[in-house]
């Protein structure tokens, strides 16, 4: 039996319930293998569905499915008769028998049919060894033979419309260029084209005019800040560090390497290389400005929370970010979850404690504490770092340091003259014989003086060697100290305002052990750095440390890396990876829905040596990519996740791209890149949860003027308070490769309320104002068309025009509320314009802004 | 749960039970109704429709309580001073705590590397209060009043030693951030009872003086991997109570629902060209946007409430952003539906000044706390809610800094042992749990660990820990981890 009887009886009919989802999510299988073997087809079910209570970790009822020689030494099966079979009687709920998973989705039809397949053709254990997918390399598929496959533009297309023929699926139409237009822009840039770049596309009959558009937009320097967005997220980048007094940071510097690797299309193995190592590269320096970059790309690394709790214990600190630093890692570059083998060997996946630990010894030899211990301010950063300003400013740091240097020699060899011996004798001297000089001088000096010069402390001989210096020089001696101590003075300002930012550095090797159930204060066998001992080794020419993890990573013989970055591209674009879950493509991860894709993706991106643009326009230009993303009802039912993407992605932007939009549709956007983050509107007293204390001042800083407009990627993000209008984004606390897709009233609030939008619908009204003939349809269809890039249908206008005569009669009578409407934001209305009318477009223009349409990349 | 399976499931369901004719689908819609609808003896204000459904199989077992406020009491109480009755200590007052009760235990790097170790007993006496006899602090009359209905363990123990991690801990299942809290947990196990209001709604407050220097962190709210819809909203006691709540200066209440009407009608009309079943949910929730800007100021205004009802809750009830006036908020939270209340109120990290403080802290939440399990009990609502009084770690029973000056000591953060109560929801009441040394230094009956307890509150749910789980990097996760059992003995 595998559960009390009473239990079952009691969560029967709610099991029951789960009987239609079987059925459902069976339209979209494929058939059950025939002769299923073990290990290949009847395991993974298992795994998915039944270990978690009975394995050999945990055998509920007896029983334990994790081996196949388990299973057939016990009662559970008849071989090749899965009719008189126990397990098939619990996995169908047959015989009164309640049904297996308790209180979980039952297995899906396939799922069964596969495990009654392999007990009815004799429960065949092993066909020879195949390794999980995901761990063998990705070998270049060929190209599927097609027979009328006009539609295919490139091999992504061949791929993708030869799964869509095995599910009886055709592609959809191509999108009309608007749509198009805009779905590229979006993607590429993050925001929507402008009515410019929408009128030359349309103008434009060339064949080739879509490829033209995409040139332009892989060549903009927003494409690297729409592209960083994703790795920012992934690198658990914010501006600060999270816990009691949350001290700010400047990784921002390092975000902005980020951004110019992208822009300046980097290929993704130096991009990983640099991050991860950039300190153990040739040329790493603080000195040149190339040799700093090496440095700065390691703050990706660094990115981790940092605990400046009073009594927080330093090295348990320490180890928390090292977690990090080695689930980062796995994370972002492996699609592996290593966080499991931390407190033992991981229960799916072939990755041991020592694994994890070897993993960790990498990052283990660090000069770092554990908590912060630098303040400036109200940033509170941690050893190591470096001043990372720009070119300007580094210049005129390492001539101040260098100015310094030799002014200090330069006194220096004064003090020690003998001129200067002298001229100290006899200030002491006049100093003893002369009240009058004695008035400003401190009573302690005074009473050193009088001390006999040979039986003066040491500490005494000093504080007035040192008081001497400072107040009894004159000429030329004086002269050179003012100008040292001068020099020194300008170098603490600078260094001051200097950008600070923390790297990585090998500089304090430490032993590293593996912790017995994760506790760093309990050592086990002593690890050096290794890489998992089921992946590919590193081969022996690498050094065994982060760099040659690094180039591990990226070894044409790891067959994650590449599968893992391209699946995240695809998501990207298509809202859904290959593989559903970018953060795992462990045993315990789905198939990819597209194999060959995957793998012909991944290899390509490799060849080609690691070109990311190349790659994304690749995957912009495919013909999958520019289908209408128009869906039927019997479409959706069959691939409500368009998993086979016989549609064009359609899904809700991001948050900070919606904010981006509004901006950027309304005019108000300032495109200036990089630099330190800025503070826009945030709903008020925002912070107020960390005026706690008096340590520091939590009011929040609002940015004035241009600031206020810059695109959101620059918004200050505290890691203890996100900004409360990035509705979905990832806390920035830990790695997440996957983006959050929900729907609330809560975000529908956001956009209908935050001065951020409200400020955008007027400014939006006024440039329809302004800018189109002087009727109220050439008015609303420019503002339309500027945020959802097409012209009004014939019954929008209709509603649009409503909706306008609605607001006008609503301000007409209270012209005073017109006037409160329209003053929202830092930026005045148009003075040009009466404000009941600007008033009254600009509430309709706020409708527009949150339209399904404008919220969606179509 | 597969993340993947979840969106499939809760489609296929509403489609199911949309064309379902057949006698199972029947017998099922019919559970879940009844499972959703499940008579509640108390005054349930009814609020919108009943919200999104329970997963599948959801509840597992029976549940004893649908509802849950937590009363966080953030900085971590000293249970030596309130809680754990040790007379013997007063005959050791100032006596070095010996080598061998304190070896091993770990301790903040605050008093780790102290000289001395000086007993300190409680500062106020203790007394015996209820039929039960429950011995607290003289601190406490008003909990003491309810002590015939409060369990009150005091054998907790917990790993972690400062408070970030303790916290995260207790509300999360890990000491590193980035987990889902219990209430997104519940949400998303249990789904919500209506759809005005959300399903798991948190509110703040701290010591008058902010002497604490407590913060919270919005992960202690959070969802973690959970989809973000599940995280807790916060309702603040300055501005909007929820976030972008009101209208545009300017917009009357008539205009929005116009230009909302305008945004339907128009998105409909996308619908009808695109087909995407999304933009239909897009709808719905800017219809219920609109609805909450009228059930939230609603639940906010407390002008209606009957004076002996204010009066309950103490002199600071009126006081917005007070721990008084959230106590009220969360049993109008609770009466309309709300899953899961979580106040957090910071201000018992007396290091220093245990004795100038400890009593203010006592003075502004124990009439509240109490006040609040009695009128939720005579509303009927406290069988099916469970009220959690706890912080995330005790304090030591040595003294931290100068014992001979009155405002430079206190006592340091302590792991090994601390004390909480529960009422309603099934615990017991006039009960106690556990019993530490007699230094009060470590658990010696009965302990309870940070995930037991947490396995526990589930239970009460209907949720059996170990299965309410959800698949993240290839894991099964759950709030519990890989620990946790149900502690029997609490629960009635």
């Amino acid at each position: 039996m595998f559960v009390p009887t009473a239990i079952a009886q009691r969560i029967g009919p709610i099991v029951l319930c789960s009987i239609g989802i079987a059925g459902f999510a069976s339209t979209l299988s494929t058939p059950a293998p025939a002769k299923p073997d073990f290990e290949h087809d009847v395991l993974p079910i298992f795994k998915a569905h039944c270990l978690p209570c009975h394995s050999t970790i945990q055998k509920q009822g007896g029983l334990t499915l994790d081996s196949g020689s388990a299973i057939l030494s016990g009662r559970s099966v008849t071989v090749g008769k899965s009719a008189e079979s126990l397990l098939m009687d619990r996995i169908l709920g047959r015989r009164n028998l309640p049904r297996m998973p308790m209180g979980f989705a039952p297995l899906s039809d396939k799922d069964t049919q596969t495990v009654r397949n392999w007990i009815d053709s004799g429960c065949l254990l092993s066909s020879g060894k195949r390794a999980h997918w995901a761990y063998a390399k990705p070998i270049r598929p060929p190209l599927p033979a097609l027979e009328n496959a006009a539609w295919v533009r490139n091999p992504i297309d061949a791929f993708v419309l030869a799964k869509q023929r095995v599910q009886h699926l055709t592609p959809s139409p191509e999108a009309d260029r608007t749509t198009l237009l805009r779905r590229v822009t979006l993607d590429l840039t993050g925001l929507p084209p402008t009515l410019q770049e929408l009128d030359a596309f349309l103008a434009d009959r060339s064949p080739n005019a879509f490829d033209k558009v995409v040139d332009r937009l892989l060549a903009s320097p927003h494409f690297g800040e729409r592209m960083a967005l994703p790795w920012l997220d992934a690198a658990r980048y914010a501006d600060s560090n999270g816990f009691q007094q949350d001290g700010d940071t400047y990784q921002y510097v390092w975000r902005d390497w980020v951004i110019r690797a992208l822009n300046d299309n980097m290929p993704f193995d130096r991009f990983t290389v640099e991050q991860l190592a950039g300190d153990l590269l040739p040329g790493a320096n603080k000195a040149t400005p190339e040799g700093r970059d090496k440095l700065i790309a390691t703050a990706f690394v660094r990115n981790n929370m940092l605990n400046g709790e009073g009594g927080a214990i330093p090295e348990e600190q320490r180890n928390v970010a090292l977690f990090d630093r080695v689930d980062t890692c796995s994370t972002t570059w492996l699609g592996l979850t290593m966080a499991c083998a931390r407190c033992h060997d991981h229960k799916y996946d072939p990755l041991t404690q020592r694994d994890y630990y070897s993993m960790l010894a990498f990052f283990n030899n660090v000069p770092e504490s554990g908590v912060p211990s630098d303040t400036f301010g109200s940033y509170y950063i941690a050893q190591p770092w470096i001043y990372a300003g720009n070119k300007v400013a580094m210049a005129k740091l390492w001539s101040l340091e260098a100015q310094s240097a030799v002014a200090k020699e330069a006194a220096k060899a004064d003090e020690a003259s003998t001129a200067t011996q002298d001229a100290r004798a006899e200030w002491e001297s006049d100093l003893v014989a002369s009240p009058a000089k004695q008035k400003d001088v401190p009573g302690e000096i005074l009473a050193l003086i009088r001390i006999q010069s040979s039986k003066r402390t040491q500490d005494g001989r000093s504080k007035l060697a040192a008081y001497f210096l400072d107040h009894g020089l004159s000429g030329e001696p004086k002269a050179k100290r003012d100008r040292w101590r001068g020099l020194e003075r300008e170098l603490a300002d600078l260094k001051t305002s200097l950008p600070k930012v923390m790297v990585m550095s090998d500089r304090q090797p430490r032993k590293t052990f593996v912790y017995s159930r994760g506790n760093y204060e309990s050592h086990l066998a002593q690890v050096s750095p290794e890489t998992p001992a089921s992946l590919p080794h590193m081969p022996s020419r690498l050094p065994k440390n982060r760099l040659g993890l690094a180039e591990w990573i990226i070894s044409p013989e790891n067959p994650l890396t590449a599968r893992v970055q391209v699946n995240r591209y695809w998501q990207q674009f298509f809202g859904r990876g290959l593989v559903k879950t970018p953060e795992n493509f462990g045993v315990q991860s789905e198939p990819p829905v597209n194999q060959p894709l995957l793998d012909w993706l991944a290899v390509e991106f490799r060849e080609s040596g690691w070109n990311v643009k190349r790659l994304v326009r690749l995957i912009v230009t495919s013909a999958t990519y520019r289908q209408s993303s128009r869906v039927t009802r019997q479409l959706w039912t069959r691939d409500p996740e368009n998993r086979f993407l016989a549609r064009g992605p359609r899904f809700r932007l991001p948050a900070m791209l919606i904010r981006d939009e509004a901006l950027a549709a309304s005019g108000l956007i300032n495109l200036k890149m990089g630099g330190r983050p800025v503070y826009p509107y945030q709903p008020k007293g925002i912070w107020d949860g960390l005026n706690i204390t008096d340590e520091r001042d939590f009011s929040y800083p609002e940015s004035k003027g241009p600031d206020l407009y810059r695109r959101s990627i620059y918004t200050f993000w505290r890691r203890t308070v996100a900004p409360g209008d990035m509705f979905d984004a990832a806390s920035r606390q830990v790695c997440t490769v996957r983006q959050s897709q929900t729907s609330t009233p809560l975000h529908a609030l956001t956009t209908l309320n935050d001065v951020t939008w409200v400020e955008a619908g007027r400014a939006l009204a006024d440039h329809a104002i302004r800018e189109s003939r002087p009727t109220p349809s050439a008015r609303l269809s420019d503002a339309f068309r500027r945020v959802c890039s097409r012209f009004p249908s014939t019954s929008e206008q209709r509603v649009l025009e409503r909706s306008l005569d609605r607001s006008f009669a609503a301000f007409r009578a209270d012209p005073k509320a017109a006037n409160e409407f329209l003053h929202q934001g830092q930026s005045p209305p148009d003075s040009h314009i009466n404000p009941v009318e600007e008033a009254a477009y600009a509430n309709v223009c706020l409708a527009i802004l949150n339209l399904d349409e404008a919220l969606t990349k179509e | 749960m597969n993340p993947f399976f979840e969106r499939d499931l809760r489609i296929s369901r509403r489609q199911f039970f949309g064309k379902s004719a057949s006698g199972i689908g029947m017998l099922a819609l019919g559970a879940l109704l009844q499972e959703e609808g499940f008579a509640s003896t108390g005054q349930l204000k009814q609020v919108g429709r009943h919200g999104a459904p329970a997963l599948p199989g959801l509840p597992h077992f029976s549940p004893k309580a649908k509802r849950v406020v937590v009363l966080w009491q953030g900085g971590a109480p000293s249970q030596v001073d309130l809680f754990d009755y040790k007379p013997g200590l007063e005959s050791r007052r100032l006596q070095e705590l010996p080598e061998s009760i304190r070896a091993g235990t770990r301790l903040s790097t605050m008093t780790s590397s102290q000289a001395h170790y000086p007993i300190l007993p409680a500062i106020q006496p203790f007394k015996q209060y209820g039929q039960s006899g429950m011995w607290l602090s003289e601190m406490l009359p008003h909990i003491g009043s309810i002590s015939d209905d409060i369990c009150l363990v005091r054998s907790m123990h917990t790993d972690a030693v400062n408070h970030a991690p303790g916290v995260t801990f207790f509300l999360t299942g890990s000491q590193i951030p980035g987990r889902p809290s219990m209430g997104a947990w519940a949400a998303y196990g249990l789904g919500t009872m209506t759809d005005e209001l959300p399903a798991f709604v948190v509110m703040t407050s701290s010591d008058e003086k902010k002497t604490c220097g407590q913060l919270f962190f919005d992960y202690y709210w959070g969802s973690g991997f959970l989809p973000s819809k599940y995280q807790g909203v916060q309702f603040r006691s300055d501005g909007d109570p929820v976030l972008y709540l009101t209208n545009p200066p300017g917009v009357s209440p008539e205009l929005r629902r116009g230009v909302l009407n305008d945004i339907a009608d128009l998105d409909r009309q996308r619908l009808a060209d695109y087909g995407d079943p999304e933009i239909e949910t897009r709808i719905t929730q800017y219809e219920l946007a609109f609805k909450m800007q009228t059930s939230v100021p609603e639940l906010t205004d407390i002008s209606k409430e009957p004076r002996s009802v204010l009066d309950m809750y103490g002199p600071y009830v009126e006081k917005k952003g007070s721990y008084a006036h959230n106590c009220l908020l969360a049993r109008r939270l609770i009466e309309r539906g709300v899953r899961f209340v979580q106040l957090m109120h910071s201000g018992w990290d007396q290091h220093g000044n245990l004795d100038t403080q400890l009593a203010l802290q006592c003075r502004d939440t124990d009439q509240p706390s109490a006040a609040l399990v009695m009128d939720l009990k005579q509303r009927g609502l406290l069988d099916d809610t469970v009220v959690l009084w706890c912080g995330e770690f005790g304090r030591t029973v040595f003294a931290q800094g100068d014992v001979t000056k009155r405002d430079a000591h206190g006592r340091d953060h302590f792991g090994a042992c601390y004390s909480l109560w529960l009422a309603g929801g099934g615990f017991k009441g006039g009960h106690i749990h556990g019993e530490t040394d007699d230094y009060c230094y470590k658990v010696v009956k009965d302990p309870v660990a940070v995930h037991d307890m947490q396995a526990t509150i589930l239970r009460q749910l209907g949720i059996d820990h170990e299965r309410l789980t959800y698949r993240y990097q290839g894991r099964d996760f759950r709030l519990t981890d890989v620990e946790g059992k149900v502690v029997p003995d609490l629960i009635a």
